[in-house]
Parts: C-alpha cells; structure tokens; sequence
C-alpha cells in the first residue's frame, strides 16, 4: 500500500508553518527554554521537508539531463566527483559518532553541498529550473541555519572552513558535456542520501536529549542569521 | 600324476573365461540418467547391442509393447511427464538384462522471480527466489551480490533454500546493489538481475502481538496495544512509526490511523457492542515501505451487564443506586451519545433519540472514514 501522499502532504502543512517561524529557532529562550530538543525537532523536520523538496527537483532536473541520467536502473561507477562529501560510513562508526562530530559531519556536508548547488544553479538552463533550484537553496540555507542553531544550543564551535578548502565552483578543464551531467548526477544523488542520513542524524540526537537535562537550563543566543 | 595338472588348468582357464564374459555383458551397476524435454521424441538404444538383436523393453518393471519398438531401440513420442521412470532392455530368450536407462522428463528453466528486501535494516537484506513454472528436474541457482564494483557474500539461509542473507558493510550508500541469479538444469539455462539503492527495499516485518481489549465502563473505546516486530534490530535509533486500521465486522470500510510513536492507541469512536477486527502496519520513520498487515486482533467494546426488570420494582433504595449508575462516569466525553441508556429500561422518546444520535454519529464516522482513506 503506498501511502505516500497523505504523508508527506500533513507533513508539508506543518512544515511550512515551521519554515515560516524558522528566524525565531534562536529566541527560544523567551518562553523558558527546554533545551535543545525543539531545535533538533526542527531540523528533523527540515531534513523530511527539504527530502520531499527534493524528489521532485532532482525528477524535473534529470529529465532536463536526459536519459540515461533520468532512467531508473541507471547505476554508473562513482567516477570523479570526489570532492562531494559523501554521506556513506561504516554502521559501527556512525552509531557510535559523538554528538559534536555528529552535527559537524552534517554542518560540513551541507555547507559543501550548498555550494555545489549555488554552482549548478548558475548553469542551469530553463529558468523554471532556476527557480526550483534557487528556492531548494534557501531551504537549504535554513536547514544550515538550524544545525548551527543546535551546535551553539550544545555549545559546540561551528566548524570555519580553512583557507583553501574552501570548495569554489569551476568549470573543470576541459570538462566534457557528458562528464559535467555525471558530476550533476552525483550531487543529487549525494544530498538525496544525506538527507535520509540526516534524518538518521537527528533522530539519534533526539532520542539522546530526551530525558532533559535537569537543573540545566541552555540559553540559545542569536548567532545572527 | 601328470594328467591331474591340465585338468585344473583348464578349469581355472575356464572359470577366468566366465568371469571375463560376465563384465563383459552384464550392465552397469547404476542405470545411465538420461533428462529429456517434455514433448520431445527420444530413442533409446539398448546399450551396445546391436541394432537388430532381440530385446524386451520394460518401464519399472512392466513390459513394453513391441511396436514401440525400432529394431532394439524404444522409441517414445511426445514426451509427458508420465514417460519418466526406469526403462530396462533384456536379452529376449535369455532375460539377460542388457542396459537400464534412468529417464527425467522435464522443462528448461523459465526466467526466475528475485526480489530482495530489508526487515532488518540496518543489518542487512535477503534475496529469495523461485521459478514461475516448474522444470520437474533439479535445478541449481547461482546467486552474485554486486555493491558497485565489490563482490558481496550472500549466505544462505539455513532452513529456506531458496533465499540467501547479505550484511550491509556500508550505511547511506549512493552506490546501487545488483543482484543477479542464474539458474540452470540438464536441459537449459536462464539467468536475471536486479539493481536497487539501499532505501528501497526497507520493508519491515508486521508488528507483533496485536492485542485489542475492551476499556471497562468506556462502551465506545477499544484498547490495542502491539509490539514492534522482533526482527527489526534497532527501534531505538532506526524507530518505525505504525498504522492503524479497524472496523466493525459488520462494514466494509475501514478507519485508519497514523502513529508517529507508541505502541498503544485507544480507539473512541467504535460502535457499541459491536466486534471489532484490527490490524496494524509498521514503516521505518522515513525510508521504505510499509510492512503487510499484522495478524488480526477481535474485541468488542464493553457493555453494561443487562439488568432485569425486577430489580427496578424493588424498594427505593436499589432505585436510588439505578439513578447514580445513568450518571456518566467522570473520564467519559459528556456528551458521547453512547454513554446513554446505561441501566434501567430506556422510554421510548429516549431510546429514540438514541438510535438517531447513533445514526448521525454513523453517518459521521463514514463521512471521516472516505476522507481518510488515501
């Protein structure tokens, strides 16, 4: 039975209502701060949002790359692309990820990914698809916003890009028209899996905070979004 | 004293001789295994006699026609299944049993069915398979489990034999798996894949233990509780989120809901006294599908004990308690229109209004029952 619809549809109303009030995740402390757990609810909520999001932007945009990228058993060899952060790891490790790494591995992921999106965005070639795209990258924005909200909340630093790692955005040497499709290919497929994984993520990490910390009261301060 | 010497030669010579002649024409110890088409012809030679010797033909023991017969050969047409058996030839004069031939009669391969599917994720998946037509022969499968460039072992199941377990190395892989069967007999081949990303075939097994009870002095709740499925290894990180179905066996449609947590939930809105089936369904929080519907759990909402008119004509003091009994009790909804007519034999402008608030509420329930339906 496929209940797809209905799902995701009750999830979107109230996701949006989330998005919309998405500014104030900071000021929590106003109504007597239980923690970081509403803001780990948030991102979950998020990562659920930008998936379905996603689904149809990744359908629209391989169908503008064509076949094979857009045929359902298309299975390549994960050839280049090596600088997209991959959201593959080894079970033992993951589960036993402490919850700083835990939210870094995510932070860094996105701020990669988002990147990599803005660069797609540039080149896309219908303006309906830039659109899709441009929206998908604000939400994504957001989805960055609310991990930096729940790092500072546990008080860990955000993590700085190093000067040179930074990953900009160029047309590869002599990069065929064929080769740049693949690297397009495997960036949605990468932020496909790293939003299930993050869903994952964040579902351990509230399951973590769930009995409060008692005496502890967290003050969430505005890190100015 | 030298004529007792070549009479014992001769007879070891001879007896050298009858053993040699006996290898020579007695047959093999274990008859030939022949596997032919269904609706094929086949010939049968008699082993290595010649074409014209003089042979009988017999199938498990009973005798051939000869016209079946070309020269020492058997011929059979049209091969059914009914053909295969145990078919001897024998030296017509002497029953001297010259050849046996074990025939299967017997279909290549069709295309083989594979499916995989995760119940236990993270774990791992398992692969089964079957033919959609049987061959009536032994068949042997072969399966290959690919994650992109790396072999992985499949292990086969220890009781069915027609599935094999693979162990995820690997989580939140971009990379799909293929997995490929082969499948052949002594008369054909036949081979498929499928590929597939890890997400996809998350299918957890129905929950457990599907209890449903009736809620004492509530005659419009039912109160099911069930467990998550024991195959499901981690609940607690991969947790799975539930759905509901139930109905009075009297109607066909059925209400749904959908639980994010908990292994509980009170139904209110059944139908008093009425039997009630449910069954829940479970899913990972995000990535697969549902599993099939659990067992069924029957229950039937708590009545009051009917009570008998002569109690009523007794002294004021019973009447005083009968009064007390019509007050709902304090955890029911004021105005459930089935906590009514509880006790004491109902007047008829009463009961009236009873059955037609039951009869909106019906109509109520059906109304929200087709909206919720997906």
């Amino acid at each position: 039975m496929d209940l797809r619809a209905g799902d995701s549809w009750g999830m979107l109303a109230c996701l949006c209502t989330v998005l919309w009030h998405l500014p104030a995740v900071p000021a929590l402390n106003r109504t007597g701060d239980p923690g970081p757990g509403p803001s780990i609810q948030k991102t979950y909520d998020l990562t659920r949002y930008l998936e379905h999001q996603l689904r149809s932007l990744a359908g629209t945009y391989l169908n503008y790359l064509g076949p094979p990228f857009n045929e359902p058993d298309f299975n390549p060899p994960r050839l280049g692309a090596e600088t997209l952060p991959r959201a593959t790891v080894d079970l033992e490790v993951w589960r036993s990820l402490n919850d700083r790494l835990r939210l870094t591995q995510n932070y860094e992921a996105y701020s990669h990914l988002l990147c990599y999106l803005r660069g797609l965005n540039r080149q896309a070639a219908t303006a309906e698809l830039r659109r899709s795209l441009a929206h998908f990258c604000t939400s994504l924005q957001g989805l960055l916003g609310s991990i930096a909200g729940v790092m500072a909340a546990l008080g860990y630093p955000l993590p700085q890009p190093l000067p040179g790692t930074e990953p900009t955005w160029t047309p590869g040497p002599a990069h065929s028209d064929f080769l740049q499709k693949m690297d397009d290919f495997w960036l949605l497929k990468e932020l496909q899996t790293w939003l299930w994984r993050s869903a994952k993520d964040f579902n351990r990490l509230k399951k973590k905070m769930q009995p409060p910390a008692a005496a502890v009261t967290l003050h969430l301060e505005a890190h100015g979004f | 004293m030298a004529v007792p010497v070549p009479w014992a030669c001769c007879a070891v010579l001879a007896a050298a001789a009858a053993v040699v002649y006996a290898q020579r024409h007695s047959p093999h110890e274990t008859p030939h295994v022949q596997y032919e088409r269904l609706g094929s012809d086949v010939t049968l030679p008699c082993g290595t006699a010649n074409w014209d010797a003089a042979v009988t033909w017999r199938v498990n023991g009973t005798d051939l026609a000869p016209d079946l017969l070309n020269g020492s050969q058997l011929v059979l047409r049209g091969l059914e299944l009914g053909h295969s058996g145990l078919y001897a030839c024998f030296h017509r004069d002497s029953w001297h049993l010259r050849h046996q031939v074990l025939l299967n009669v017997g279909l290549p391969p069709r295309e083989p069915v594979l499916s995989c599917r995760s119940n236990t994720y993270p774990k791992g998946f398992y692969c089964s398979w079957h033919l959609p037509t049987p061959t009536y022969i032994p068949n042997t499968f072969n399966v290959t489990v690919l994650h992109g460039s790396k072999i992985m072992v499949c292990e086969k199941d220890p009781a069915l034999k027609n599935r094999c377990h693979i162990r995820y190395m690997h989580l939140f892989s971009t990379v799909k798996y293929k997995v490929s069967i082969s499948v052949s007999n002594a008369l054909g081949h036949n081979a498929t894949a499928i590929t597939f990303d890890e997400f996809t075939i998350v299918k957890p097994d129905p929950p457990e233990n599907v209890v449903a009870r009736p809620v004492p002095s509530n005659p419009r709740r039912l109160e099911v509780t069930w467990q998550t499925p024991s195959t499901w290894p981690d609940p607690e990180s991969f947790p799975l989120k539930f759905f509901l179905r139930y109905r009075p066996l009297i109607l066909d449609q059925w209400q749904h809901v959908e639980l994010s947590d908990g292994t509980a939930h009170t139904i209110t809105d059944a139908y008093a006294g009425k039997e009630y089936i449910i069954q829940v369904a479970a899913k990972d929080n995000e990535i697969g599908t549902w599993s099939d519907w659990s067992v069924a759990a029957h229950a039937t909402p708590w009545t009051e004990e009917p009570r008998h008119l002569t109690t009523e004509a007794q002294a004021p003091e019973t009447t005083a308690s009968t009064t007390s009994s019509l007050a709902p009790p304090p955890t029911t909804k004021i105005c459930d229109p089935g906590e009514l007519g509880s006790g004491g034999g109902p007047s008829a402008p009463f009961f009236i209004s009873v059955l037609v608030t039951l009869a909106l509420a019906a109509a109520a329930a059906a109304a929200a029952a087709s909206s919720l339906l997906i």
